[in-house]
């Protein structure tokens, strides 16, 4: 069942097209990579499926619920990190937490404490719970506005930026409370980030997005080899044999040969470079290249979003 | 609209006012300035009028120049008691105006436009709360304040100008009934304008100090219905008071039906970007 489905999801400032007629569908219970440069369109997609802001043109479903017509049981239905903290700096982390709770229409006195409790002792701020939040490193407060989204238990979170200014620990901690929310709990969450490597750790699948509108979606493996080509192989070597290089060039099935002299490195890219790499060292012993190390090297999400948001490749 | 969640939302803006300096200062000092100062002033006026060649000395024109009503509430006083009762009872109560105008003002801009210079707003928006709970939870917490400072401020008055000048009349002169009708029913009038004007204000700005120097303008017709009393071209009094009614009841009905049509969720949410 799908939990999010946009159709041509359209929002324009004055001149500006924020997001440009963007469709794509979340499963239920999938985590789902939003990425993309600055400006790209992740927030102001965010703020339109939570019911923040409204689409010029447009629609969407969001929890089985439409994003025109029933605004306020979407807004039920999800919990949001924002792209600023968004917390009331005078106010306790529990007053904080109590306010949203309520906001969200949680009435029962013991349950609401009992949340609070269970969230903040897990983000390690129980004890510092009755500080005001002005009080707070930025990382503690990133912690208690991702607590805030918890507050309610949504079906739906939507994560912008989730590690964005945290510590490593603290990054390890958000990571592994999404992966649990998505995995275990089946909670469908939409993850905007910068950090290629969270979504490569926990996306189902990733949409890469550039000045509004859907470059691609798939897989993170899928995207790996979609936009960044093969696995190539990169072979270590204290010698370099000079007529080796030119062999190796010369093999039929070899599309490119990059040779750094300093490091010792030939990075061979080649169709099909697994069957053809026992040849490849041949040749180079032949010539007489003195080899280290011989291994394939996938290409990662970086080089395939960099290759797409630089423009390298076209889809 | 629920009052439950107005009520939700009136309770987290003023747990975040109340702890702020920038909006609690005001709040008090000005109200207290106009309770203890003025009526301290009226005290005075005894000592000033022993001091040769004070505006104080040229009293006799002044009372004449008072209108026919109330020149006979002053028959049969002395020239100090007449003074002080004209101070007290007519010259300062247009003060009273600048309270509520004042704190309203300031209350509504923290609320509305201080909730964008904090950047709390996107977390608020996203919550199920309707714009009506959102708008009357604002509103309460801007007029609830208001209001008590008001009348706080008036008991004030009322008591240091009753005690400072007992000795001198053998009586209380304060509260009379244009007074009470003055405090109970324009000050609200006035408060309810200055968030109705601040609500517009902070939709079209940026953030807390330019919604409240906009709304600071409120000001300016208070200061000119006191500057007109000082000249002699009004005069505190039943008039006046129907007056002032009908004017801010007017505007209040102007600026809240533009305000409410205005009080767009998002609209404040992209205009705060």
């Amino acid at each position: 069942m799908l939990a999010i489905e946009t159709d041509s999801l359209t929002k324009k400032f004055s001149n500006i097209t924020a997001v440009d007629k963007l469709s794509f569908s979340v499963e239920e219970g999938e985590i789902f990579g939003l990425l993309g440069p600055n400006g790209a369109g992740k927030t102001t997609t965010i703020r339109m499926l939570a019911c923040v802001i409204s689409p010029t043109s447009g629609t969407a479903n969001v929890g089985g619920h439409d994003l025109l017509k029933e605004p306020q049981q979407i807004r039920r239905n999800v919990g949001i990190l924002t792209e600023n903290p968004s917390l009331y700096e005078k106010m306790t982390a529990v007053e904080n937490l109590d306010f949203f709770a309520r906001a969200y229409g949680m009435r029962d006195q013991v349950a609401i404490s009992d949340r609070i409790k269970e969230l903040l002792e897990f983000f390690q701020l129980w004890d510092r719970r009755r500080e005001r939040v002005a009080v707070y490193s930025k990382g503690m407060k990133q912690k208690l506005a991702i607590a805030r989204a918890l507050v309610h238990d949504p079906p739906l979170l939507f994560l912008d930026e989730p590690t964005s200014g945290l510590d490593p620990e603290s990054s390890k901690l958000i990571r592994e409370l999404v992966e649990k929310l998505g995995r275990y709990e089946r909670r469908t969450i939409l993850l905007s980030t910068h950090r290629l490597e969270d979504a490569q750790k926990l996306c189902n699948r990733v949409m890469i997005i550039n000045r509004g509108s859907s470059k691609v979606i798939g897989t993170v493996n899928e995207l790996r080899s979609r936009m960044a080509g093969h696995p190539k192989l990169e072979i270590v070597m204290t010698k370099i044999a000079p007529e080796g290089v030119v062999k190796v060039r010369s093999i039929k099935s070899v599309e490119s040969v990059e040779v750094d002299d300093v490091t010792g490195r030939m990075v061979v890219e080649a169709e099909g470079v697994q069957a053809v790499a026992p040849y490849i060292v041949k040749v180079l012993v032949d010539s007489g290249s003195m080899i280290v190390d011989v291994h394939t090297v996938l290409p990662s999400l970086e080089d395939a979003y960099l290759a797409l948001v630089n423009g390298g490749i076209k889809v | 609209m629920s009052l439950e969640n107005a009520m939700l939302v009136f309770r987290k803006d003023w747990r975040e006012m109340s702890r702020n300096m920038q909006i609690v200062a005001p709040i008090v000092i000005v109200p207290l300035v106009i309770s203890v100062v003025l009526p301290l002033i009226v005290i005075l006026v005894p000592t000033m009028l022993s001091i040769p060649g004070s505006s104080f000395s040229n009293s006799a024109a002044l009372l004449q120049s008072l209108p026919a009503d109330v020149q006979a509430q002053v028959v049969g006083m002395s020239t100090v008691q007449s003074l002080t009762y004209v101070f007290a009872v007519y010259f300062f109560a247009p003060f009273f105006l600048i309270i509520p105008v004042m704190a309203s003002s300031v209350l509504a801009a923290d609320s509305f436009a201080g909730e964008k210079d904090r950047k709390t707003l996107e977390a608020l928006l996203a919550t199920p709360l309707t714009d009506g709970d959102l708008l009357l939870g604002k509103i309460l917490v801007s007029f609830i304040p208001a209001m008590l400072v008001t009348l706080l401020a008036f008991v004030v008055y009322t008591v240091v100008v009753d005690f400072g000048a007992l000795g001198l009349f053998g009586r209380f002169i304060l509260p009379n009934g244009l007074w009470l009708a003055f405090i109970l029913l324009v000050t609200p009038a006035v408060a309810l304008a200055g968030i109705g004007v601040t609500v517009i204000v902070s939709l079209r700005v940026k953030g807390f100090r330019e919604a409240q120097q906009l709304s600071a303008l409120l000001v300016l017709p208070i200061l000119a219905i006191i500057l007109a009393q000082v000249g002699g071209a009004l005069f505190f009094g039943l008039t006046m008071l129907i007056l002032m009614l009908v004017g801010f009841a007017l505007l209040d009905v102007a600026v809240f039906y533009i305000g409410i049509r205005l009080f767009k969720r998002e609209d404040i949410l992209v205009k705060s970007v």
